[in-house]
């Protein structure tokens, strides 16, 4: 139990309690410029996982859940999410420690990788949208039935997420593939906060997915669910590679403090 | 000069004047009762009663009411258009085209209005009518970790400057000839020539920060003194053991009547 405490007092160091404020700026600053952007991602949380990566899955921890409140000022609607933000800091730390932002990973895996992100994600939609409701209790359609009948969609989907895998993350599937894993934990657990506190919708342009998900006949919390499943492991995905490439651009000594 | 990352008015009220952790109990204990009270019209009714008149007392009614209008709103139309309309099976109110309106799912839609109303309302409340710094300094009083309030102060005092560094790093790249307008594909690639500078740029002051917070006895174990004083009375007091009391009360009400 000390050496617990002792290695959680161990990540936060002077350099650490100064690094955090500067985190939580650039979550702010990018997720800004995004929006000025006008692209469809969030990219909210990129200072919170270089202060895990750089710093440990504590201080990730401590760093997301102070974004999220300290946004809350400004943007109330992000405060309830600050236990998702810490465990995105918290999952950044443990996958730099595992080594997935200092290793270079071989193309075929990050093909591999992106293909069966993007054939699941398919597999997903399609079953939430073919869902049957019998005397009031979901029946999702079978496997293989949805192989056969969609199965256009799903080479198209093993093609561009190949395709992605190989242009987009190239040699960082380690860092990519941690994202997704974060990026999938996050939606299932900003889920239940969606559906009760904020009545299963997101104030924003993905409600146009709950609406369809909702149509279909999935219940509030598999519709919210459903939503963060679409978004979020895409969006972390994305985040952890642009770290992964902040990374190699810093001086060796900054990742040595 | 840029604006303070706070949605901080300053006036001179009775509610400014109140010691924080007062108005921190109050927030929470509305937060509770919003999340935890089974009444639909409950919500409703303790904005009206509670929120209301204090922000009025507070001199903000103005302002609150406009930043509840515009952040409750996209919340409240998103939610009646899928949960008053696609909801599964219900009652039907009335029918237009394929959609009708479920009675199931406007009362549901009601209730979620209400509690995200009231959470906001009482989360801008508090934010309008209570300064960070003051608020951080009445909770390192009762032991709150120096630590955590340095990183709460000092994000809320450099989000402006990161804030217009972003602004600056966008219009040199422009000027350079980064396109950041057209397809998807051209203001995606602009992301990168944008967010390098700046998380590199502030990474490597980092460093010289760190050095310059210890030379200013960062570390210090010794208790410090402050620049503003903050004011406390009894009844204050009071009040925040009847409010935590309250709080807890309707918390367990609500797990035995459930």
């Amino acid at each position: 139990m000390n050496n617990i405490i002792n290695s959680i007092k161990k990540e936060f160091t002077t350099t650490t309690l100064v690094l955090i404020p500067v985190a939580i700026a650039i979550n702010i600053a990018i997720g800004e410029l995004v929006v000025r952007l006008n692209l469809p991602v969030y990219l909210d949380s990129i200072g919170t996982i270089l202060v895990g990566v750089l710093a440990g899955p504590w201080a990730g921890l401590v760093t997301g859940a102070l974004a999220n409140i300290i946004w809350g000022l400004i943007r109330p609607s992000s405060a309830p999410f600050f236990y998702v933000a810490a465990v995105i800091g918290l999952m950044a730390g443990l996958a730099g420690r595992w080594g997935a932002f200092n290793r270079e990973s071989p193309r075929w895996l990050s093909v591999l990788i992106g293909a069966v992100f993007f054939f699941s994600l398919a597999m997903f939609i399609l079953a939430f949208i073919n869902l049957q409701v019998v005397d009031g209790f979901p029946v999702f359609p079978s496997m293989a039935g949805l192989l056969r009948q969609y199965a256009l969609v799903f080479i198209a989907a093993l093609i561009i997420g190949g395709a992605i895998g190989y242009f987009l993350l190239q040699n960082g599937a380690y860092a990519g593939s941690a994202g997704l894993i974060t990026g999938v934990v996050a939606a299932i657990i900003s889920a239940p906060t969606v559906a009760i506190v904020f009545g299963g919708v997101t104030g924003s342009g993905t409600d146009l997915l709950v609406a369809a998900f909702r149509a279909s006949g999935a219940n509030i919390l598999a519709s919210a669910l459903a939503q963060g499943a679409v978004s979020d492991p895409f969006d972390k995905m994305l985040s952890f590679m642009v770290v992964w490439i902040i990374l190699r651009s810093l001086p060796a000594r900054f990742k040595a403090r | 000069m840029n604006s303070p990352f706070s949605l901080y008015v300053a006036r001179e009220s009775g509610l400014h004047h109140l010691h924080p952790l007062t108005k921190l109990t109050l927030t929470f204990g509305l937060l509770i009762a919003a999340l935890a009270l089974p009444w639909i019209w409950a919500t409703y009714i303790l904005t009206a009663l509670v929120i209301v008149p204090l922000s009025v007392w507070g001199h903000i009614a103005r302002p609150l009411l406009r930043a509840i209008w515009t952040t409750v709103m996209p919340f409240a139309i998103s939610v009646f258009l899928i949960q008053g309309l696609l909801w599964g099976s219900g009652t039907e109110l009335f029918r237009l085209g394929p959609v009708s309106l479920k009675q199931e799912g406007f009362v549901f839609a009601t209730a979620s209005t209400g509690r995200i109303l009231m959470i906001f309302g009482a989360f801008l409340l508090f934010a309008m009518a209570t300064r960070p710094d003051t608020l951080m300094i009445a909770l390192k009083q009762i032991g709150f970790p120096g630590g955590l309030a340095y990183i709460i102060v000092t994000t809320i005092q450099i989000v402006p400057r990161f804030q217009a560094k972003a602004n600056t790093i966008l219009d040199a790249q422009r000027s350079r000839g980064l396109e950041t307008e057209g397809n998807i594909l051209v203001r995606a690639r602009a992301l990168l020539p944008l967010v390098m500078p700046l998380v590199l740029g502030s990474l490597v002051d980092v460093e010289e920060r760190a050095i310059a917070v210890e030379a200013r006895a960062f570390n210090s174990k010794r208790r410090e003194t402050s620049l503003v004083e903050i004011t406390d009375s009894q009844t204050q007091q009071i009040a925040r053991w009847l409010m935590m009391g309250l709080t807890v009360g309707i918390l367990i009400a609500r797990v035995i009547w459930r």
